[in-house]
């Protein structure tokens, strides 16, 4: 006994052993895992998705940077929290959007070994470190302070720590709202409310959107004139006005007005700045705290306790028929419901959609908007379904053995797999054909006919790709929760290049039509493509056992292993 | 003559430089119910994982009912039942929506699959649970629910690897019924377990794996006969346990540890 009598504090004996302990894990978790062929691929494959991240960052960073020099050079401090409002939603609405770098695992496996609660607490912040948004957070800071420093020399030393008190705080809050948002949507209930409360939030945007445009438009009609600065600020709505009178109190807003203070050299009121970012910091480290220490308590995130009333909707089908395929898209349409991130990615385009139809219509007042306004935003709703449809068998978990236990073949779940996903994409496309044709106004009949066939297009090619890869290249995806989420880099590449290739046809087809003057034109080549992607697409379903049953061991192995 | 319900000729699996199984031959009857036994890691749930289709064999062949048997002999798989080693649950869904689904992809009637679901819930103690997700059950309940889901469909021929692992007294008793019931029925079993004393009261056959090889293959009767004739001092064959037997086969009991942890208290 007398070994376990150490200091069992963050920074004990005890603690500095089990970090190079975990460290050491971590390693040789990452050595043992390019081992295998595919190991090994995804490894690469996770170096050039280093490559491409870091690329976005340092084009991000330059640009927040650029900004930071313009506006301390031109003493426009009053633009700044835009640069640290950037920083934020990279920081914290990327998480939720980008698998991790990481071979991700629940840190709650540590505390079966005498982990203290400090230890733990650390390591949970640990283990975000190398993520892909912590890294483009850290690289914007870091051209922030270059753009900062190049403009002002002086600066350097004070806008390194408000940068670096704002990265702690960022980080933190990061923390704290994926762990509470994993605990709400723990619950069954809970994630039907917030599901309703996201359809009910797009809708409301798409009602309150056209009607504040509108507003502004018979302003603008009304004065005649284009609108100078002043004017905006004047015809912004009572609550808008309200939001920008809290918003120097928010975080953003604090560590700009730091920057403002050192500028003006006003040291003392540095500290209030710092001092209100500090009240964040702790705010969110206490919110972390809250749901890490139940966590640390040994509660496990489940389903409330169940209604031991019978209900007669147990019994009820959602579709008739016995067959398999009425079987698996029965199953599939239960479990999306469930699913925050299934949820999240058919969602998310829509609300993007919506934004960008919003700028589009923004930047061009005329009644002309660009003309690929419209299959752009048809086409940007079928990046929700990437990862569904390239990692359809992802999901199912130990499950997947079932699949191969039966006498179904795997040709017949992923056709009802391919079916339900394909319509999920109807629906969806024609949402987001719908708010962009209320936003942009109605496309010509040739530019509709043409995205309707380009949909024809892309569907079957994704399906067939997303088929091969979901058997070759599978990961096993928590339908649970948003964050702690696995990923692969290398299925994630593949399908992007896949995506790209479609949409890229389909923009070239339409824009050697257009040099020729026979916009028309597209619509039969795309029709052609059509057909051609739909038998790949029947190939593949028919070489989809056989492929399988060669991949069965792979699959069971990498869906079934115990997280 | 009757057609045997399992048989294997020569089967060998190999992961690399590692042979898991090595020409292992055997045959169950049908009606039989079967106690496959092994030390771990000596080769019974590769074994498993190879009858039922779920690995392929790197050489032999299997039959099952007759027929020659591969991961795409679908008719075959419409007559076996199995509850693998994960047990192939779908964490996500109900237990009542896993059955429906499990009932559906097997072919059944809709009538069917919802009268059977609701008795197999039942007697599997599971109705109070229907509206719990799978992934929130303990391990026992999970249990119960891989084993209802591979007879779900009436299964000629049933698989299980550990099936009364993690499964209360009480249901492992209504279990061991539901089981003998089907082999009176005429349905085969063939069961991995490590608990001994089961397998001694359920089964009539049992092989012993060792090392991916089959070292010993028969009834209790003729196994117990054979370890009583070359155990000296053995003064009646009838007192040797079925774990006495299996230790006497795999040569466990001549294995004496040569150091004590002395540090454990």
């Amino acid at each position: 006994m007398a070994d376990l009598t150490v200091s069992s504090n963050a920074f004990g004996s005890l603690s500095r052993s089990q970090y190079s302990a975990i460290v050491w894990m971590r390693f040789r978790i990452l050595t043992n895992s390019i081992r295998s062929v595919q190991g090994a691929f995804e490894f690469s494959a996770k170096g050039v998705a280093f490559i491409i991240y870091s690329m976005m960052g340092i084009g991000l960073g330059i640009g927040l940077g650029g900004g930071a020099y313009g506006l301390v050079r031109n003493q426009e401090f009053q633009y700044l929290p835009a640069l640290f409002w950037t920083v934020f939603l990279v920081w914290q609405v990327l998480p939720v959007a980008l698998a991790s770098f990481q071979e991700q695992f629940d840190i709650s496996s540590l505390l079966r070994f005498p982990v203290s609660f400090g230890s733990f607490y650390l390591l949970s912040i640990a283990f975000g470190l190398v993520d892909v948004p912590a890294i483009l957070g850290g690289i914007c800071c870091l051209g922030i302070w270059t753009g900062v420093t190049l403009a002002m020399p002086s600066l350097w030393g004070w806008t390194a720590l408000i940068l670096a008190v704002y990265a702690v705080f960022n980080i933190l809050l990061g923390r704290a709202v994926l762990a509470w948002v994993d605990r709400w949507l723990a619950k069954r209930r809970t994630r039907e409310i917030v599901s309703a409360l996201f359809l009910l939030l797009m809708l409301s945007m798409q009602l309150l959107n056209p009607a504040l445009h509108e507003q502004r438009h018979s302003r603008h009609q009304h004065h005649g004139a284009a609108p100078s600065g002043q004017t905006v600020m004047d015809e912004l709505p009572r609550w808008t006005k309200s939001v920008m009178a809290v918003e120097p109190w928010l975080p953003p807003g604090l560590a700009a007005d730091g920057l403002l203070r050192i500028a003006e050299s006003e040291k003392r009121l540095i500290f209030i700045s710092l001092g209100g970012l500090g009240i964040y910091i702790v705010l969110a480290a206490a919110v972390l705290a809250i749901r890490l220490r139940a966590e640390y308590a040994g509660e496990r995130l489940s389903e409330a306790p169940a209604a031991r009333k019978r209900t007669a909707e147990d019994s009820k089908w959602l579709l008739d028929g016995s067959g398999p395929i009425a079987a698996v898209v029965e199953k599939e349409l239960r479990i999306v419901p469930r699913s925050m991130p299934l949820l999240f990615a058919m969602g998310a385009p829509l609300l993007t959609v919506l934004v960008i139809s919003s700028v589009l219509k923004n930047t061009n007042d005329t009644g002309h908007p660009f003309s690929w306004a419209f299959p752009l935003c048809v086409c940007y709703a079928l990046l929700g379904f990437t990862q569904m449809i390239f990692n359809s068998l992802g999901s199912e978990g130990t499950g997947i053995q079932m699949l191969f236990l039966s006498p179904t073949p795997m040709r017949t779940v992923l056709l009802a797999k391919n079916l339900l996903h394909g319509a999920l994409f109807c629906l969806v496309a024609f949402l987001a054909a719908v708010f962009a044709t209320m936003r942009l106004g109605c496309p010509d009949a040739t530019l509709a006919g043409t995205t309707a066939a380009w949909v024809l297009f892309a569907v079957p090619t994704n399906l067939a790709a997303g088929n091969l890869l979901s058997i070759t290249m599978p990961y096993r995806v928590n339908l649970g929760r948003l964050s702690r989420q696995r990923g692969s880099q290398a299925s994630a590449l593949v399908s992007m290049l896949i995506q790209l290739l479609v949409i890229g046809c389909g923009l070239a087809v339409m824009e050697l039509c257009a040099f020729f003057a026979q916009r028309w034109m597209a619509i039969p080549c795309l029709l052609v493509l059509a057909g051609i992607s739909a038998v790949v697409w029947f190939r593949v379903l028919a070489h989809a056992d056989s492929l399988a049953n060669r991949n069965r061991e792979n699959l069971i192995a990498t869906l079934a292993k115990t997280e | 003559m009757e057609i045997a319900a399992i048989q294997t000729r020569g089967l060998t699996r190999t992961f690399g430089a590692l042979t898991a199984v090595q020409g292992v031959t055997l045959t169950v009857a049908s009606g039989q119910f079967f106690g496959f036994l092994g030390p771990n890691g000596a080769g019974k749930s590769t074994t498993i994982k190879m009858l039922t289709g779920l690995l392929g064999p790197t050489a032999g062949t299997i039959d099952i009912l007759g027929k020659p048997f591969s991961a795409g002999a679908l008719d075959l798989k419409r007559q076996i039942g199995v509850v693998p080693e994960g047990m192939a649950l779908m964490g996500r869904l109900t237990a009542p929506e896993y059955l429906r689904f499990v009932g559906r992809m097997y072919g059944l009637e809709r009538e069917t699959v919802n009268r059977r679901t609701e008795e197999l819930l039942e007697f599997m103690q599971l109705a109070d649970e229907r509206r719990k997700l799978i992934t929130d059950f303990s391990h026992g309940m999970q249990k119960k629910l891989a084993l209802a889901a591979a007879v779900i469909h009436g299964p000629r021929v049933l698989f299980l690897d550990e099936p009364f692992e993690g499964v209360d007294a009480i249901a492992a008793g209504m279990l061991k019924t539901m089981l003998q019931g089907m082999i009176n029925r005429g349905a085969t079993i063939f069961l991995t377990s490590h608990v001994l004393e089961i397998v001694e009261r359920l089964c009539s056959h049992v092989a012993i794996i060792h090392e991916g090889r089959l070292v010993a293959n028969g009834s209790i009767e003729d196994l117990r006969a054979g370890v009583a004739s070359t155990l000296p001092g053995t003064e009646s064959e009838q007192r040797l346990t079925l774990e006495e037997i299996f230790l006497s086969v795999i040569g466990a009991g001549s294995q004496e540890s040569t150091q004590e942890l002395s540090w454990l208290t």
